[in-house]
């Protein structure tokens, strides 16, 4: 079947076992996430300047709120390494201030309520990630770095700027007519469906 | 300018709760934010792994068994509903405290902090606030109704940067009010005779 076929392509293993620890408390699908991602998201956080048993403090509680939240994650919002990367990434932001003590609850639980059952049937919803991902594979190689020093390394377009010897205008037009790029071909393709057609630009005012 | 404040990396509990609010309110800025962030998650997993502790495992287990899962109730507040669900998160297991001047009411969000603060304004029907002029730097985002000022009007998901040299006296709209979430770097500051009551009860 052709409809099983898409699944297959585009299944994420990692959706399912966000979805098995959701429904049933599955210690083997934690794990399988705990494997592949702690070791990432220690590399993420040290290089953001996190000394590394702050960076394990900030894994370990991460992976608390994966495996407490794990009906909060919407397949349609975000893919498993971002739902799991902008966890990290708030509690950094949290736990690396000078007086260390956490004031932010779980906003990125906030795409609520987490009603909906989660089954086999509705998880087609990866197409928007991969289809992200593919973009991001294909960009050219300078545009694809202004993105990562921008997204991932956490710089602002002033730091790029120094960095590159790119001027600061040219940062911010570049990022911005990549992002614009990304979004025309999810338009395209339907994936970002549930917003308004109108709503579809880029505000830059 | 919108573009520029979702673009910038938070650094803050502060600025982050003010960039997923922008985020959240207006269709387009969900959308650039999604990508924005599926762009994190991209470079995570091709980032080199690097090794972990012998016992973290463990110590996550253990740490995870510890948690209760079952939750506090979502609080049915008609006031929280009308929030961006980023602030129903932060908010919902807390009393907020509103401190009343007038037909304004100010209630920060975060505790105390010496370089910033995130505050909620809810502006009443029709209610003026004082002219003032702001210490460091305001942001402004109108969550919910309208208010306006000498420069102009500001409708939901629309953002204001106020700094020291500007002076204004914002009403807000006559039948819904306003309710904004102002991230302030520095302390606002009241002039007139009423502003100088409000900047001993402010500060």
């Amino acid at each position: 079947m052709i409809f099983g076929e898409i699944m297959v392509k585009t299944a994420n293993p990692f959706v399912a076992a966000i979805l098995n620890i959701a429904e049933s408390q599955d210690i083997g699908s934690f794990k399988k996430i705990f494997e592949y991602f702690s070791p990432r998201l220690k590399s993420f956080l040290m290089k953001s300047g996190a000394e590394e048993s702050i960076a394990e403090e900030i894994i370990q509680e991460t992976m608390t709120i994966i495996w407490t939240k794990a009906d909060y994650y919407d397949p349609k919002v975000a893919s498993p390494s971002t739902w799991i990367y902008t966890i990290a990434r708030n509690k950094k932001i949290d736990i690396l201030r000078k007086s260390r003590k956490a004031i932010l609850e779980d906003i990125e639980t906030a795409v609520l309520p987490a009603v909906e059952p989660k089954t086999e049937e509705n998880i087609e919803h990866d197409q928007k990630f991969d289809l992200i991902a593919q973009q991001l594979d294909s960009l050219p190689k300078d545009q694809l770095d202004l993105l990562k020093m921008n997204f991932f390394e956490e710089k602002s377009h002033g730091e790029i700027s120094e960095l590159t010897g790119i001027p600061l205008g040219t940062v911010k037009s570049r990022i911005r007519l990549a992002l614009e790029k990304i979004r025309a071909k999810l338009d395209k393709n339907g994936a970002m469906a549930d917003l308004k057609e109108s709503d579809r630009s880029i505000s830059i005012n | 300018m919108t573009f520029d404040i979702l673009t910038t990396p938070a650094t803050s509990p502060a600025s982050l709760l003010f960039q997923q609010c922008l985020a959240e309110i207006v269709p387009e800025n969900k959308d650039l934010n999604q990508i924005k962030d599926e762009i994190g998650g991209y470079f995570l997993e091709r980032s080199e792994p690097v090794s972990l502790s012998n016992d973290l495992w463990m110590k996550t287990i253990n740490s995870t068994s510890m948690k209760n899962i079952k939750r506090a109730e979502r609080r049915i507040d008609p006031f929280l509903s009308r929030l961006p669900r980023t602030l129903q998160a932060q908010l919902n297991d807390k009393k907020i405290k509103w401190k009343s001047f007038k037909d304004v009411k100010i209630a920060s969000i975060l505790p105390k902090d010496k370089n910033e603060k995130l505050e909620l304004i809810h502006v009443m029907p029709g209610a003026k606030i004082p002219q003032h002029t702001h210490e460091g730097i305001e942001s402004f985002l109108v969550l919910h109704g309208s208010y306006s000022d000498e420069y102009g009007n500001y409708n939901q998901g629309s953002v204001q940067i106020r700094s020291e040299d500007h002076h204004h006296t914002p009403v807000g709209h006559e039948l819904t009010g306003c309710i904004g979430l102002a991230y302030t770097h520095g302390r606002i500051k009241f002039s007139g005779a009423f502003g100088k009551l409000l900047n001993i009860i402010a500060n």
